[in-house]
């Protein structure tokens, strides 16, 4: 049974549309679902229902992956409700639809900040909500998320001899994005690029604060072989130029 | 209305709330904004910031607070909810653009205010429509439980047509001519289905600007738009537009010097970049390009931050201006950073190689502009914005690239019927941005009774993290046509690398392995039942020179460049531009053939009539001498076809065996030359974008190294005529540029031809880039 | 056809450096006479390093370095200039770059998915176009 018959749901009261709209949902049609809650708070926004069907619609939404109309829901709860025990989950959903776009698109930068902006304000505003603790887990991998595009970028003009240009972008994981997975190979990329540059006691420095903070860290063994002269181990330096090539032009990969 | 009762400077505590009024809002939300909590001291100045906030909150119609001793007592009227949206009486515009307009959304309350600005800015967008008449009125229908239905009442009116546009005190130019600059036409017959002709305030602002611009391109530097007024007809459907301008003098260059207090400028070089010569008529342009010039040569000497700073002097004696560019050094400002958004499938390398600026590198805004059109010409991306911001301090920039995708992905299933082909399975998968890493990766095949054909491409355009494209391709195809005497099969496969060689040049080297194989479709047979088969017996004639190739495959081994130097539309003069294409193959690694193949192509491209009329010219030749002086093979010849001259059906000119006239035999050289005027066809509005074409072609196609023809090739009679004979053409055409490509219409009229030769009077092709 | 030369990066004028005093300048008088640099130390105070690069690529070939000059301002702890040195391209090492990648926990899209997200521009060109 659609949701869509308008005339029908005019005169029917709120608890059977939520109901019907609680059987689509477990029937994984979260479409209709979504569909049949804004419905009830169409018709009856001053009822009891209309703020559980709220909060409901924005879930189903979220479900069917239709991430605007989740957000704009979301949104609305909070303007209406924001004193409401339900207004932080109203809060997490908002981050979740920007932050599940980001696992979607791998690539794009944009919706990255959206979705920290969205954590922070559940985690500050609702710290000892049970969606906090969530919160701080999926901004750390935003966060994450964040430095790999600034390794990816600084790996870029190190591998074409921009050494000033690649030195900048790693010191800024070094810098700004330290609780971040990527700052041991930061730090071993900051030594390459300064021992390219013939700056040796630049290059000691970076690799003595890798040692120091990532002494297992595999990329403190290649720092350390670099800075030495030895030659990268096996794994490291890669076999061969041909492999080198289909590597970069059939699988993409940067070297 | 809000009261808020005369509360005097003193503090209170309540014990005890009652809030009235709210339906929808809960009685805590109210309370926590109005920021009081039982049992705690509150100020009056408090007080009066709460009831601010609640009336701030856009939900309630009224707020009214009273406090009883230990109690306050809260009185809100809440706005009703919208429950529904609708939009009547308009029908020229379509409730789905009118939708975006309203800011007043369903299920949220209803705000009066916001309900009368969205219908003012429907009227708005009705007056950009050129309706000026029309008006919009809200209103709204109560329903039960405090809900309101928004209705916007539209009354559209007449569309105000310009009825006529005239100039005042223009003597250079004819007021036809000025009509044609501006983006407003006067209404006539083929208007009715544009909108250019409607009336609109903003448009005669920046048809003013047009004005202006075309009359200081052309040395008016005194030009003064006097008025621009439109009057109402007193129907008020349509306009009467008149614009009084002043010309002022035309004034021309004198003497243009470049002078520099800077050591490392040596004057002369920069001196010689000067395109302008004394006399020429002034215009901003002019100016610009020299800029441009000598911008480029102080980047091209690694010099940063060397700005050319025009400095004119007027003299109005001889109506004459003279300009002096002074190179000096602008402000040191550095790009910080290159950041890239909006790529969901594109890798951020694949855009952030178009860049020449590296990170750091001194900030050059026309480098960077250069950048943003390559990133353009990717085709990958319906809009590339590329802007630069300030950075973490003044002496830096941010350059933000934000792209917005669009798909580059195309699969193609087909099933076509065409009258020489019957029927054909076709099938293609072309993608142009292959996984987001720019690569390019074409596949299809097209099987039919006829002539079947399958290819793949790969091209990867930046190997090796250079700008060095390669590319490898292999193809098979089979013909087997009626009225040819000939089945063909070849196979080939083909890599190359190409790479740029200088500015404007590009050089691509490439191997190619391919076997043709021609064979005969019909066998003789015992037509005269004289018990002998003889070999032409039965079946159509064919020329001896032709069977020579049929029988067993040949393998043709080659490799081969071809050098590009091309400035058309990228020169640093845009009204001008040639193409220049030189290429050689040899053929001789291995293989059956011995020959070197050699071909070079000219064209040159002129704008004329200020960028109204193109003038092209183009010469082609070729040759393929064998080296081993054996026979050409037909499959290695030249045969013409519509690139070459036009007018002619693909291998319809060039020497044929009188014996079987129906197969073409190629040539081993070939040359043709064309002219071409395209122009704007006067009485079809420009919107259309349709322009009309008149060319002449010329061609002949020569040269055989064996010419013994008729039915067995060594008795010495029916030798074929070999020599050159220029076959011409004319031409007019019919250029229309559509959303699918730039269509072209060929109507054509062979002037010199012989009698075997086929002609082609129509022809209809996707014109590729000149 | 010849090689293409590009350069890169920026170090100031002699004129500018010879007016810098050890022991004197400040970082801050080092900003206002000569800008920011191209990169700086590890630890942002101790060492500025203007480097400016020339670079030629011709035909096929790689874009390779021809020279490059690399001024280094390192400062002492009260943050005056310590000592103002240059370095050039020879002083440079070969460094062979770590193919190590730190793993992300972004999935990116399965081949076949990524092909078919790109789909939907009909290309009229080639169906239209004759093939003679």
């Amino acid at each position: 049974c659609g949701g869509g018959n308008d005339v029908a749901l005019e005169d029917t009261d709120p608890e059977t549309i939520y109901q019907r709209a609680e059987r689509e949902l477990a029937s994984g049609d979260a479409d209709d679902a979504a569909g049949l809650f804004s419905e009830i708070e169409r018709l009856y926004p001053y009822s009891e229902w209309a703020k559980r069907a709220l909060i409901m619609q924005a879930f189903a939404y979220h479900q069917d992956r239709d991430y605007e109309n989740a957000r704009a829901a979301a949104q609305r709860f909070i303007d209406f409700y924001p004193v409401d025990e339900d207004a932080a989950y109203a809060q997490y959903l908002l981050a979740l639809s920007y932050y599940d776009q980001i696992d979607q698109v791998g690539r794009d930068q944009g919706l990255t900040f959206q979705a920290l902006q969205a954590l922070r304000t559940v985690i500050e505003r609702y710290p000892e909500s049970e969606y906090a603790r969530s919160s701080i887990l999926k901004f750390d991998l935003a966060f994450d998320h964040l430095a790999a595009k600034e390794m990816e970028i600084g790996r870029y003009y190190l591998k074409r001899g921009h050494y000033p240009a690649a030195i900048n972008r790693f010191r800024a994981v070094v810098e700004e994005f330290q609780t971040t997975t990527h700052t041991p190979e930061a730090l071993m990329r900051l030594v390459e690029a300064y021992l390219a540059l013939g700056l040796e006691d630049e290059a000691q420095t970076a690799g003595a604060i890798l040692g120091y903070n990532f002494q297992a860290s595999p990329f403190y063994d290649d720092a350390f072989r670099q800075l030495t002269g030895q030659g990268l181990s096996p794994e490291a330096r890669g076999s061969g130029w041909l492999r080198s090539i289909y590597d970069r032009t059939i699988r993409g990969r940067w070297l | 209305a809000v009261t808020a009762a005369a509360i005097h400077a003193q503090s209170f505590r309540f014990s005890s709330f009652d809030v009235q009024g709210n339906q929808r809002i809960e009685t805590a939300t109210i309370l926590s904004t109005l920021g009081v909590t039982p049992g705690e001291v509150v100020s009056a100045g408090a007080l009066n910031d709460g009831i601010q906030r609640l009336q701030a909150s856009g939900l309630f119609e009224s707020v009214e607070v009273v406090p009883q001793g230990n109690q306050l007592l809260v009185l809100v009227e809440e706005y009703p909810t919208i429950s529904r949206i609708s939009i009547e009486g308009n029908r020229r515009v379509d409730d789905e653009v009118l939708n975006q307009i309203i800011r007043s959304q369903v299920r949220r309350v209803y705000d009066p205010r916001q309900a009368e600005q969205d219908a003012a800015n429907l009227a708005q967008a009705y007056a950009q429509e050129g309706r000026l008449a029309a008006t919009v009125v809200p209103k709204i229908i109560r329903r039960s439980d405090n809900r309101v239905d928004l209705i916007f009442e539209v009354a559209e009116g007449q569309v105000s047509e310009v009825e006529r546009i005239s100039f005042v005190g223009n003597r250079a130019f004819s007021d036809r001519r000025l009509r044609r600059v501006l983006e407003t036409k006067q209404a006539g017959i083929f208007r009715t289905f544009i909108g250019s002709d409607t009336f609109v305030a903003d448009r005669v602002a920046f048809d003013s600007q047009l004005l202006r611009d075309f009359y200081l391109s052309r040395g008016y530097i005194d030009f003064e738009l006097l008025s621009a007024t439109p009057e109402l007809s007193p129907s008020r459907d349509a306009y009467f537009l008149t614009f009084r301008v002043q010309e002022g003098q035309q004034f021309r260059f004198n003497n243009v010097t470049v002078t520099s207090d800077l050591p490392e400028i040596d004057i002369d070089a920069y001196q010689r970049q000067i395109r302008i010569d004394d006399g020429d008529v002034y215009s901003p342009q002019a100016v610009e390009r020299q800029i441009q010039r000598l911008e480029l040569l102080a980047t091209r000497d690694g010099l940063s931050f060397i700005r050319a700073t025009p400095r004119v002097t007027r003299n109005d004696a001889d109506l004459s201006l003279d300009i002096e560019f002074v190179i000096e050094r602008g402000e040191r400002v550095f790009v910080e950073r290159i950041d890239i958004e909006g790529n969901a499938t594109t890798l951020d390398r694949v855009i952030r190689r178009q860049f020449e600026t590296v990170e750091g590198d001194p900030f050059n805004p026309r480098e960077i502009r250069a950048a943003a059109e390559r990133i353009r010409a990717l085709g990958y991306f319906t809009q590339a914005e590329v802007t630069a911001r300030e950075g973490t301090d003044e002496g830096r920039v941010i350059v933000d690239v934000d792209v917005e995708e669009q798909p580059t992905g195309s699969l193609g299933f087909g099933v076509s019927y065409s009258s020489d082909n019957q029927a054909s399975v076709a099938f293609s998968f072309a993608e142009t941005n292959f996984l987001g890493r720019g690569q390019t990766l074409n596949f299809a095949v097209d099987t039919g009774s006829q002539a079947s054909a399958s290819n793949i491409t790969f091209v990867e355009p930046a190997f090796l993290d250079r700008d060095l494209a390669f590319s490898v391709s292999a193809f098979y195809n089979e013909t087997s046509r009626d009225g040819r005497n000939f089945d063909s099969k070849d196979i080939g496969f083909r890599t190359g690398l190409g790479f740029p060689v200088g500015e404007y040049s590009r050089l691509n080297v490439f191997y190619s392995l391919t076997e043709t194989e021609l064979e005969r479709n019909e066998d003789p047979f015992d037509v005269n039942d004289d018990g002998i088969v003889d070999p032409g017996e039965g079946i159509d004639p064919v020329s001896a020179i032709l069977l020579r190739d049929a029988g067993d495959p040949t393998l043709t081994s080659s490799v081969g460049y071809s050098f590009v130097y091309n400035t058309i539309g990228t020169g640093l003069d845009p009204t001008r531009g040639i193409r220049l294409t030189f290429g050689q193959e040899f053929a001789g690694l291995g293989g059956d053939e011995k020959f070197v193949k050699t071909t070079l192509g000219v064209d040159a491209q002129r704008t004329v009539r200020n960028d109204e009329v193109v003038l092209r010219a183009s010469l082609d030749v070729g040759a393929l001498v064998s080296l081993d002086d054996t026979v050409s093979v037909r499959g290695n010849r030249f045969i013409n076809n519509t690139g070459l001259i036009r007018g002619f059906a693909s291998g319809g000119i060039g020497p044929r065996d009188p014996f079987a006239p129906d197969d073409p035999l190629g040539g081993n050289y070939f040359a043709s030359a064309r002219f071409e005027a395209q122009f704007p066809l006067g009485f079809i509005p420009e919107e259309y974008g349709i322009s009309g074409a008149l060319w002449l072609d010329a061609g002949s196609v020569w040269g055989l190294d064996d010419v013994d023809g008729g039915a067995d090739g060594d008795d010495g009679i029916g030798l074929v005529d070999d020599d050159f004979f220029l076959n011409s053409a004319v031409g007019f055409s019919i250029l229309w540029d559509t959303q699918i490509g730039p269509l072209r219409f060929d109507f054509s009229e062979a002037i010199d031809k012989r009698d075997f030769d086929e002609t082609q009077s129509f022809d209809l092709t996707i014109q590729t880039r000149f | 056809c010849g090689p293409v030369y590009r350069n890169h990066g920026y170090i100031p004028e002699d004129a500018d450096l010879s007016a810098l005093v050890v022991g004197v300048d400040t970082i801050d008088s080092v900003e206002t006479t000569v800008g920011r640099p191209s990169a700086s130390g590890v630890l942002r105070e101790d060492a500025w390093y203007y480097v400016r690069e020339r670079r030629r690529q011709f035909g096929p070939g790689a874009s390779r370095p021809v020279s490059r000059e690399l001024v280094a301002i390192s400062f002492a702890e009260n943050g005056t200039i310590e000592n103002i040195e240059r370095f050039g391209l020879e002083d440079g090492r070969v460094v062979t770059l770590s193919r190590r990648v730190t793993e992300t926990s972004i999935r990116d899209f399965g081949l076949i998915q990524q092909i078919i997200r790109n789909f939907g521009r009909i290309n009229i060109g080639e169906a239209l176009a004759e093939d003679n």
